[in-house]
């Protein structure tokens, strides 16, 4: 501003904020408005969380006693526990299985346009679609164990879906369907930035396919891996739609996830103290996620602007 | 002066058109008016409250009921912000206990005249008329009556077991099981896999073992009860019901598997009255299944009382208000609690009605003639599964426990009532 205004002399201030006034508009309005619905949301909840808010909020002090009582039931313990089991598995899995296609994919393959639409496609599916469908697919009674047992192979079994133990393998597969082809696009856009002279140095060189794979491309392909990571990993600390429809938290509660437990303390239990306490957990389990890689982020840019 | 005159005649005028909807109201000539929410919205559910809003309309009403579909859950939830926002419904299904938790937060309508005026008082079960009175006066109104632990019988299953006795007690119940299983009915037991039919399962074993310590137990709340041997015996029965069903259901809904049950391909439901009005709106005939009383070891019947009813809540609108009043009216009227249980499947709260006459099923004569002798040997208790015993977040601890050992068979019953009595703690 004051360089216009040093470098024009001849034009005031004002006209010159008039002029940019449409600018500032779009810029500031809608981040301002998008910031204080987060902020005062999220403190909102945060107050609440520390109330003994039950049908309806109200004011109050119980201090810590919501989080005690949330940490201390089944449902929360349960639901921990299948958020690192399907966090890590479902993160691990999709990132490979999206690589390999995204490796796969980038042979110079005839169809690669289709055949990349299709894997990218389950992305534009909404997850209650996908649950409800595998759903289907999945029960023993209705789906792929029926069909097997109906083609002959009547020892078959596949019945995780009411397998307690095994049912929180459905959402991994279910999610893996959805969204490994998010992380192949990644992992293809990053193949495709590979420095062409060095791989082509590596081919003179004498580098077979597999070595040059395993020692130039997909190291530099980490920063991408991190990206891939970390975005898989709030979507799976976030799943709720997905388990919703797939299994609802069941057979039993074997299949909690935080997000259905916070649900379920405010919406059917009617206990808004609570299920703000088990909002707010949820929220410092995403920190611990993102604030490592924000950190992560700060390093790579100070080096990259000191290298 | 012909200026002065218009302009007093056009101050008469306008002073009586003021007047007029003052003096209309005054002779109560104002459209009564009806905005109502519930969960029901299909089916037989809604054909009811569909044909009550007819009814409505019959009398001068306008009746704009929006349904909320799916679990109650869900209809107070939209009901909690249309509170919030200064804005509830005339009336609004809610039922058991939360009409007392929510009577707290938002004013409602003193029915007293009204019951007073229709002399229903008399003739509503006392336990019931309790929990619409919360605080000493008429609040809200029952509309009809289930119970939760009806058994329905399928006539194909019976023929595969070459069985014609109607159970009484549980191990009437589990003899005819394994008649069934052995007669070549894969699933002895049908069901749903969703919370409430896995607490119904529990519920109606412990009442019918011992009504006394499922009041003590799950009405009260009493510790020495939580742990006592009949909690371990019903964990125990319930056992046994979640081997004879099919564990392929899932998480699905009851109504899903009914051509099977009818089929003879699974053999007994346990199940609200309102199965019937789902069996029928299907297509399916009363010479289909039977219907008894639950399983009871005393062999007199027990009845886990259900009963869907209306709040009504504050509103300063002269039609609405008018509105409330006709709708009182109609929801204690035996024409139309005859005219909804006929359709849904339940019975009139209604003690005095006539179930003898045509459009009544033998199934609801046996209900209503359970509830009469289950109120005279104090066999009539709340059901837990549906929101009657206990407010909806003890409920919902409790359920948790049930659901998980119904699905989890590696939890010993003396486990299970152990975590039963810890949730009860939990959530006190």
């Amino acid at each position: 501003m004051t360089n216009a205004v040093l470098t024009r002399p001849g034009r005031p201030a004002a006209t010159e904020l008039v002029r940019r006034l449409p600018e500032y508009l779009m810029i500031w309005v809608p981040l301002l408005l998008s910031a204080a619905h987060l902020v005062s949301f999220s403190l909102w909840t945060l107050w609440i969380s520390f109330t003994p808010s039950t049908l309806v909020p109200v004011s109050g002090w119980v201090g810590l006693r919501n989080y005690t009582a949330v940490a201390a039931s089944r449902n929360w313990q349960i639901a921990f526990d299948n958020l690192l089991l399907f966090g890590s598995a479902f993160v691990l899995l999709s990132a490979a299985t999206g690589l390999i296609l995204a490796i796969l994919l980038d042979q110079r393959i005839r169809g690669e346009n289709v055949l990349r639409s299709i894997f990218l496609y389950p992305l534009a599916v909404s997850f209650v679609v996908t649950g409800t469908v595998w759903s289907w697919l999945l029960n023993p009674g209705l789906g792929i164990q029926k069909l097997v047992h109906d083609l002959g192979w009547t020892s078959f079994k596949f019945d995780w879906l009411i397998d307690r133990d095994m049912a929180i393998w459905t959402i991994v597969i279910a999610a893996i369907w959805q969204s490994s082809g998010f992380a192949m696009a990644l992992f293809l856009a990053g193949l495709r930035s590979v420095d062409a002279d060095i791989i082509k140095a590596a081919q003179i060189d004498g580098a077979g396919p597999a070595r040059m794979y395993r020692r130039i491309i997909l190291p530099s392909l980490w920063p991408i891996t991190i990206t891939v990571v970390v975005i898989q990993l709030q979507f799976a600390i976030s799943t709720f739609d997905l388990v919703r429809a797939l299994t609802n938290g069941g057979p039993g509660i074997a299949t909690q996830l935080p997000a259905l437990v916070v649900y379920d303390l405010m919406f059917q239990r009617s206990l808004l103290g609570r299920g703000a306490a088990a909002a707010v957990l949820m929220l410092l389990i995403l920190l611990a996620v993102l604030l490592p890689y924000a950190a992560w982020r700060y390093v790579q840019r100070r080096r990259a602007a000191h290298g | 002066m012909p200026i002065t005159t218009t302009r007093r005649r056009l101050l008469a005028g306008s002073a009586a058109a003021l007047a007029l909807p003052a003096f209309a109201r005054a002779q109560g000539a104002v459209k009564p008016r009806l905005t109502a929410i519930s969960q029901w919205s299909a089916g037989s559910d809604g054909a009811a409250i569909t044909a009550l809003g007819k009814k409505f309309e019959e009398k001068g009403g306008v009746w704009q009921h929006s349904p909320v579909p799916g679990f109650t859950t869900e209809m107070m939830n939209k009901l909690r912000a249309q509170i919030m926002a200064g804005d509830p419904p005339a009336c609004s299904q809610l039922k058991g206990p939360e009409i007392a938790a929510w009577s707290k937060i938002a004013p409602t309508v003193d029915l007293d005249a009204v019951v007073a005026a229709a002399g229903y008082e008399k003739v509503v079960a006392p336990d019931l008329a309790r929990l619409h009175k919360p605080a000493g006066k008429w609040i809200a109104l029952p509309l009809q009556i289930y119970s939760t632990n009806m058994l329905f019988l399928s006539k194909r299953a019976m023929d595969k077991a070459k069985a014609d006795k109607i159970p009484v007690t549980w191990a009437d119940f589990n003899e005819l099981a394994e008649k069934m299983k052995s007669g070549g009915v894969n699933h002895p037991v049908a069901n749903g896999g969703t919370r409430p039919d896995d607490g119904q399962k529990f519920e109606a074993a412990l009442a019918g073992i011992s009504p006394a310590a499922y009041r003590a137990a799950i009405m009260n709340l009493d510790k020495k009860a939580l742990e006592g041997p009949e909690i371990k015996a019903a964990f125990a029965q319930v056992r046994k019901i979640a081997d004879w069903m099919d564990p392929n259901v899932g998480a699905q809904h009851f109504s899903t598997n009914l051509k099977r049950f009818v089929d003879g391909d699974m053999g007994m439901m346990i199940m609200g009255g309102w199965a019937q009005g789902v069996l029928r709106n299907a297509g399916f005939k009363f010479e289909d299944f039977m219907i008894a009383p639950g399983p009871s070891d005393n062999s007199k019947p027990v009845f886990l009382l259900n009963a869907d009813a209306f709040i009504f809540w504050q509103r300063k609108e002269a039609d609405l208000q008018a509105g409330q009043t006709l709708m009182a009216q109609l929801v204690m009227d035996p024409a139309i609690q005859t005219m909804y249980s006929q359709i849904t499947g339940s019975i009139p709260v209604r003690t005095d009605v006539d179930l003898s006459v045509e459009g009544w099923s033998d199934g609801q004569r046996r209900t209503a003639a359970a509830l009469k002798d289950a109120i005279a040997s104090n066999q009539a208790v709340l059901s837990l599964a549906h929101n009657m015993a206990q407010e909806n977040g003890m409920t919902a601890a409790m359920i948790d426990v049930i659901t998980e050992y119904v699905k989890n068979k590696t939890i010993k019953p003396e486990q299970a009532a152990t975590r039963l009595a810890e949730a009860v703690e939990g959530a006190r």
